[in-house]
Formats: C-alpha cells, structure tokens, sequence
C-alpha cells in the first residue's frame, strides 16, 4: 500500500477569443509606446530623462531592481512544491518558472535601457571586473536565465527527481541573484543613505511579496477569464504569505529609518525626506511605500480577505508598494547631498536636487512590464503552463 | 516546424552560451602587467585654500556677484576650454567645482575646489563593470570611452560627485574644440584626469608637466607634481605642511590634499 500524488493536467489555452487578441493588443500597444520611446532616449540621449549629474540614477534602476525582485519571488512560489514539497502548489510550478524567465529578460532590457552607451553594451559580457558586484551580478543575471530554463524544461519533461534537484537549485540562485543587487545599493558605502547590510536580505523580503503581488491577481484574472476552476484557498495561502512579506518589510524598514535618523551625519536629510515635500519623495514613501502596504494589510485582515477582488487588490497594491520602496532606496540617497568636508557647513553648491520621471523613463519601464504580460500571454497559449484544474490536489491510497 | 522540445533546448543552450562566455572573462589577464616608466610617477596636487578663498573674493568684489555657482574661475574657464568640456544651461558639465564652506554661520566662507581626487583606493575603480575606469601606474584614474557603457555605477560610488554623465550631445555645446584631447560622445562618463594628454606630452617632452588648472590658476594655489619626487614642489609641501583629505574616514586615500 502506498500513497501517489495523481498528475497534473498542464494545458495549453486555446487563445482564440476576441478578449484574449485585445489583452494581447493591448500590452502590444504599450510595448511599442515604450520601444518608441527608447527611441527618442536613443537618439537624443539621457536628456529625454528627468535624471541629472546629481541624480544619475532614477526610475530604471528601480525598475532593475524590481524586475529582479519579481522574478526571485515567481521562481520561489513555482519551487514551494519542488523544494518544500507543497504539492498543492504543484499546479503553480511551470507558468511561475515561465514568469520568472520573462521578468529577469524585462530586468535586463531595463538595464540595456538605462545605460547611456548602448553601442558599447557588448563590454557588459566580455569583461569581468571581480571587485565589482554589479559585474557579479551580469554574470548572476545571464546564467539564472538559464536556471529558469532548464528548471521549465525539466518540469515539462516530467522529470521528478531532477525538477526537485533543479528546484533547490533555482531557488538559491535566486536568493544570490537578488541578495546581489541588494548588494549594488548596499555596499555603496560613500552614501550613508545606500551603505545597509540590510539591503540584500530586505530585497530577498521583498522580492517574495512584490512576486506574489504580480502573480496573485494574474492568476486570479487567468483562471476566471479560461473558465477553469480553481481552489480560492490555495491563493489565500499565497496571500498569506505576501502578508507576512509585508509585515517583515515594514519592520525592516522601520528599522533602517530609525538608525539612519539616529545617525548624526543623515538624520537632517532623512528628517527631510520624510517631512518635507521639496522632492516626490515624501509622496512616494508616505503614499506609495508606507501607505499602500499598510491599506494592503488592511484589506488582507479584513472580513472580505478571502474574496477575489481582496486578493487582486491587495496583490497589486503590495506590487505598487515594492516598486515605491525601490524608488525609495535608489533615488533620496542621490537627492540629499552628503558632508564633504567634516567640520564645515558646505553651504555652496549644496542642493537638494528633486528628479521627476519623464514620461519616457514610465513608458520604457511600463513597456517593459508589458512585454512581461504578453509574453506570458503569448506562453500559456503555446507551451502547456497552467492547469486544466487549479485546485487542490487529494492524496490517493494506492492499492 | 520546431518543436516545443528543441525550442526550449536552443534557448537555453544560447543563453547558457552567454553565461559561459561571461565565465570565461573571468581569466582575463591583468592589463598593463608590466613595469612601464610611468610607475617612476605618482601625480598629486596640494590646494592651497588660503589662496583659492583670495582668488574667489577678488573675482566676487571685480564682478560684482556674490553667488559662488555663478562664477567662472580662470581654473575652471581653462579647463573646460581645453579639456572639450559642452557649455550646458541644463547640466552642470565642469570637471571641476568650487565649494563654499563656513565652520559656522557667521564665519567667513572658505572656497576650494573639488575634482576628481585620484584616490589610491578608488571606489569609481571597484565598481566599475567593464574596467572601463582603471588606475594608471602613476595613479591616474583614467575612463576607457571605448569600453564605458554609461552605467553610471561610478559616478553613485565616487564619495566626491567629481563625474559627469553627458546627457546631452557635447559636440553641440562645444565652444572651441581641442584635437588632442578627448572629445566624448553621448552617454558616458568624463572625469578630471589631471589633463593626461598635456602631462603625457609635456613628460615626454622633458618638461616639468602641469595641468591646465595649474597653469590657469593666477595665485599659485594648485601645485602639482610628483610625489614619488623627493625632490618636487609638492612633496617639500607635504613634508613641512598640515594637509587633509577629503572625506577622509572612508580610505580612499586621495591624492588631492587641501591645505587649510
């Protein structure tokens, strides 16, 4: 007598409604919005941007950061079956490895996108400097594309064993890969407001919970608009999840603003970052980081937590509130300038210099999300990733 | 038509290809292995502050403008001249700026500039991603236009804001052009290299070699030289005077030395 988990059905959507060519359409519209205008940051350069020599750094790192983290987060709830043995899960494994995939190709198009030399971008994969840990990270970039695909393609060979080895594997790949880019920010140690030990393990944190906040709704969207039926408890349980996320973000980050504000050398600037609205950064970080995760919080503790318009809200209010908090770690450290000569009040050129985002700099980073979308649009209707049923899955005595 | 199979396995085979490639860059050999002449060199500067603050005041009082961000010193006129650096209303281009300090509220204002400060321990060096910024043997921090691709992870590492980002096309903004030195395009990144094109001409040359801010400067305030020189002007300076360093704590270890 034993017991065997009964296989899943993964099947290919038909794709062939009018609602899914105009959800196609739509992405597409977007996509080419955003190549239109790379376009113009090409031939005009960086000046199309908001960013400046005091402020090189603005939306399209955030965008890095949170393409990155997004996809962390997908490849951790596609191996929750494969490395925790959540079988329920299971049924999740091969579209969040595909989501995985896409993201890290939009984190690296909002890389290509950013730098001002593209025609040099070759440079990127041939030389490797070892004390650079965004260099590290090109390399960690490259080969977790690869993990992601042979994580995929292990899964649609129905290799159990190796999907589980694989599985482990991805998922610490992922925890490198992001702990990494945390570490682009974090060990930046001439900027009191970047240098954090906690920026890896709080991007790890977040990665998790804007990964859910994205799949969360997409999901939900997915299976109501295939008509399959689907298990509202399995994605309470993500939800679950994405909550504690949140509760751990919020607590590191009230942890990281108190010793910062503790910090003779940052308090001002960072009392002023958070009080003073002479840049957009006290909206982004009241409003969209602290706001929305709390009002996410909020709606996961509600009475209608286990309704599916709560889960679709509070998924995308928790994606929103990631990608505030990454503008909120890239961009005010840059704004707030630091103390050159200690001693002395430098009172020339001492600015706080505001950046604002163009429309070019949302439109390539929405394009990019966009191309995420319908790629995954264009993958659930050629490859087999999603479930012909999306519930739980009962153990079964074998005789 | 290709399957589904084969699809997967030629894109994982081609991105596995690239991942290789990067892998193998890591046995890449250290440029520049040899001993050359210019490790006979180690170029610093002393600014004399005492003397920067004079020049700026006199400038201020002859032109009427009390506005430090408004005032064109000969230092930063000459080099900006000679080093093709773009005129901009909208950015601020110069390779070199000058600070207004006070050690209190009504003290009287100190103006020194900032370049880039060559530092030993370069943080612009470390983090670069294609070595396109490297250290010379004479301590030089140079940018390979060739191999920048415009990332802009040195100018958030560089403790001093010394680097600039051209955001817009130089060659419209440029009022004269010097053939000998850079001329940069769009999207990379220009730093202060003590005018490498002049020093490495003038050493050559047998001449005492001195960047333009140096010889622009009307009150001596800048002295450049060779601080593996006992002998040199700087190196007497450092010897019997007190200089700092900016931002000391962070260990760099600049190679401009302010004299207070």
């Amino acid at each position: 007598m034993g017991v065997e988990v009964p296989k899943i059905d993964f099947k290919k959507i038909e794709g062939k409604s009018p609602g899914y060519y105009a959800i196609c359409a739509i992405w597409l519209v977007i996509c080419l919005i955003g190549v239109y205008a790379y376009y113009l940051q090409w031939i005009h350069g960086h000046q199309v941007t908001g960013l400046n020599n005091q402020v090189p750094w603005g939306f399209g790192i955030a965008a890095v950061c949170y393409f990155i983290g997004a996809s962390a987060g997908s490849l951790i709830v596609s191996a929750l079956s494969g490395v925790f043995e959540k079988e329920e899960f299971k049924i999740f494994s091969r579209s969040a490895a595909f989501f995985a995939a896409a993201m890290i190709v939009a984190a690296m198009g909002a890389i290509f996108t950013d730098i001002g030399n593209p025609s040099n971008s070759i440079n990127f994969l041939i030389h490797f400097n070892p004390t650079s840990i965004f260099s590290w990270n090109a390399f960690l970039y490259s080969s977790y594309f690869v993990v992601c695909f042979v994580y995929l393609l292990a899964q649609f060979e129905e290799k159990k064993f190796l999907t589980r080895c694989i599985a482990v594997f991805a998922v610490g790949w992922a925890v490198l890969v992001h702990s990494g880019t945390g570490g682009i920010i974090g060990f930046i140690y001439a900027n009191d407001f970047y240098h954090s030990s906690l920026t890896p393990p709080l991007f790890i944190i977040s990665a998790i919970a804007s990964g859910l906040g994205l799949l969360i709704p997409t999901y939900i969207l997915t299976f109501k608009w295939t008509k399959r039926e689907y298990d509202i408890n399995l994605l309470w349980t993500l939800t679950k999840i994405m909550g504690a996320m949140v509760i751990l973000l919020i607590y590191c980050f009230a942890i990281e603003g108190f010793e910062k504000g503790y910090m003779p050398s940052s308090h001002e600037a960072f009392l002023k970052m958070i009080t003073e609205p002479v840049t957009p950064v006290v909206y982004v970080y009241w409003i969209g980081q602290v706001g929305l995760m709390l009002l996410a919080l909020a709606i996961m503790l509600s009475p209608f937590r286990k309704t599916e318009v709560a889960m679709i809200t509070s998924g995308l209010l928790v994606a929103i509130a990631v990608f505030c908090e990454r503008y909120t770690l890239v961009v005010p450290g840059l704004s707030y300038p630091y103390e050159v000569l200690a001693g002395y009040e430098v009172v020339k050129p001492f600015h706080i210099v505001p950046y604002y985002p163009t429309w070019v700099e949302w439109a390539i980073v929405l394009g990019l999300l966009a191309g995420v979308y319908l790629a995954y649009c264009i993958g659930i209707k050629i490859f087999a990733l999603l479930p012909e049923k999306a519930v739980k899955i009962e153990e079964v005595k074998k005789e | 038509m290709i399957s589904r199979r084969k699809f997967l396995v030629l894109i994982t085979a081609s991105a596995a290809a690239i991942a290789t490639n990067k892998a193998l860059a890591f046995g890449e050999s250290k440029e520049n292995e040899y001993k050359s002449e210019l490790s006979n060199y180690e170029w610093g500067m002393v600014v004399d502050v005492d003397k920067c603050t004079q020049c700026i005041k006199e400038i201020m009082e002859k032109e009427g403008i009390k506005d430090i961000e408004k005032i064109e010193p000969p230092c930063i006129r000459e080099c900006n001249k000679a080093n093709n650096v773009p005129n901009s209303d909208k950015y601020y281009y110069s390779l070199i700026r000058i600070y207004e300090v006070r050690e209190r509220e009504d003290a009287e204002p100190l103006f020194f500039p900032v370049m880039c400060q060559e530092c030993e321990n370069p943080a612009c060096v470390q983090v670069c991603l294609t070595k396109a910024s490297y250290k010379r043997e004479d301590g030089i921090i140079v940018i390979d236009l060739h191999r920048c691709i415009g990332c802009r992870y040195c100018m958030i590492a560089c403790p001093y804001n010394a680097r600039r980002f051209l955001y817009d096309h130089p060659e419209e903004n440029l009022r004269v052009v010097n053939p000998e030195a850079p001329i940069r395009k769009h999207g990379v990144v220009m730093k202060c290299e003590f005018c490498l094109w002049k020093i490495d001409r003038e050493r050559a040359e047998g001449k005492d070699p001195k960047p333009v801010c140096v010889e622009a400067c009307p009150h001596k305030a800048l002295i450049f030289g060779n601080l593996k020189d006992p002998n040199s002007e700087i190196s007497k300076i450092l010897r019997t005077s007190k200089v700092i360093t900016l931002r000391a704590h962070l260990g760099t270890n600049p190679k401009v030395k302010y004299k207070l």
